[in-house]
């Protein structure tokens, strides 16, 4: 291994596509900087906002948070449980004990109190389960977000993920979620603002400033996600990146700085959904409907059981 | 020789032919690449090509998750 690159102390962690090294302390202040770099380039949000970081008790969420809170952000979180049984349970487990020992506020939403249970609602759902999930955690985010006046959603979404949304993007041409496809999404008809400070980050790079970093946090995969289809991408990413330290970044950013701005999102009329007041293109929000075809099921069904 | 590896919480253990096994190699019979996982002895990251000592206990960390349902 290669000395730090910083202090010259041996290095820990080697990093390919800068072709350095760092310590362990110097990796968790690179790691910072990269962080804070990103939110002021994309004026994401400054120390004076109230972000709510939307955590899981993976590593990049607890990472973001946890980076935050050491830069001196004003940041609280929000863990939607999902109730996924163990998985679930021990997820929020660890997010509670991460902000208690920081003396962070958590805050939990039940998604079985405040609709269903992904796995009561995947009885319902023909699609695949990290679609409808996906769905309900922006509508509850965006929602909560505003009901407790924060200003700024931020989510953990990494370089991984993000290239592997964009390579999925692009394979289907699909013109209108590559113009929404940038780390922030501004405020207005109804949306907080949105922000991915992690986006130049690969998952690795997360993982390794939680493990230095000492964060205990859920390792295990949602078990609803198996098989799911950027894990494919991710891969053949990852392979490319092996060949050429630096592919995914130079892919992302490269989308960001030469094609993003010529792409101009569809304009959609947004209006309130007639039931729950959020932002819908139709007269009732997906999630209202969703409700309806819940209760109807559950009354249906309650003679025979 | 062999080796026991705590991954995503649970202990697997790896039966290897020889004595001179490397960390990339526990990496390639589970199917992983350094681009997203990592091997740690204790507190410490392993390098790729350093030697793994016969009977030890390792942790096995892979970066990669998928369906978070773009959270
Ligand atoms: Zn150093
Ligand atoms: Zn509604």
């Amino acid at each position: 291994m290669k000395k730090c690159y910083k202090c010259g102390l041996k290095g820990v962690v080697y990093l390919p596509q800068y072709r350095i090294a760092f310590c362990k302390e110097h990796y968790l202040e690179w790691y910072s900087r990269r962080v804070e770099e990103t939110i002021k380039e994309f004026h994401m949000f400054t120390r004076e906002s109230r972000v709510l970081v939307a955590v899981s008790g993976g590593k990049d969420s607890l990472s973001l948070w946890d980076v935050l809170y050491r830069l001196g952000y004003k940041a609280d979180g929000l863990y939607i449980d999902l109730g996924i049984g163990e998985y679930s349970e021990r997820s929020r487990i660890v997010c509670e004990r991460f902000a208690q020992t920081r003396g962070l506020e958590l805050h939990v939403l039940s998604l079985g109190e405040a609709i269903a249970t992904i796995p009561e609602i995947k009885r319902l759902e023909k699609r695949p389960p990290c679609s409808f999930c996906g769905q309900l955690k922006r509508y509850y985010m965006n929602r909560f977000a505003k009901e407790k006046g924060y200003s700024i959603l931020a989510t953990g979404h990494n370089l991984d993920d993000e290239s592997a949304t964009l390579f999925s993007n692009l394979l289907a041409w699909n013109m209108d979620y590559l113009a929404r496809q940038f780390p922030l999404l501004p405020e207005g008809k109804g949306f907080v603002r949105r922000v991915k400070p992690l986006f130049k980050l690969s998952e690795k790079e997360n993982a390794l400033y939680a493990f230095l970093g000492g964060i205990e946090y859920v390792e295990e995969e949602c078990p609803f996600a198996e098989g799911a289809s950027s894990i494919g991408y991710k891969k053949v990413l990852s392979q490319l990146e092996e060949e050429s330290p630096g592919t995914k970044l130079r892919f992302y950013m490269d989308f960001l700085r030469r094609l993003h701005p010529l792409l101009k999102a569809q304009e959609v009329e947004l209006r309130h959904c007639s039931i729950c007041g959020e932002p819908t293109t139709g007269e009732v929000c997906s999630l209202c409907r969703l409700r309806e075809r819940l209760s109807s099921k559950t009354l249906s069904s309650s003679p025979s059981s | 020789m062999k080796v026991r590896v705590v991954y995503r919480g649970q202990v697997k253990e790896l039966h290897f032919e020889g004595e001179r096994v490397r960390v990339m190699d526990v990496l390639k019979v589970m199917g992983l690449s350094k681009e997203y996982a990592f091997v740690v002895r204790g507190e410490e990251i392993l390098e790729e090509r350093e030697f793994l000592r016969d009977g030890e206990e390792l942790r096995v960390v892979n970066a990669i998750s998928g369906g978070r349902g773009y959270f």
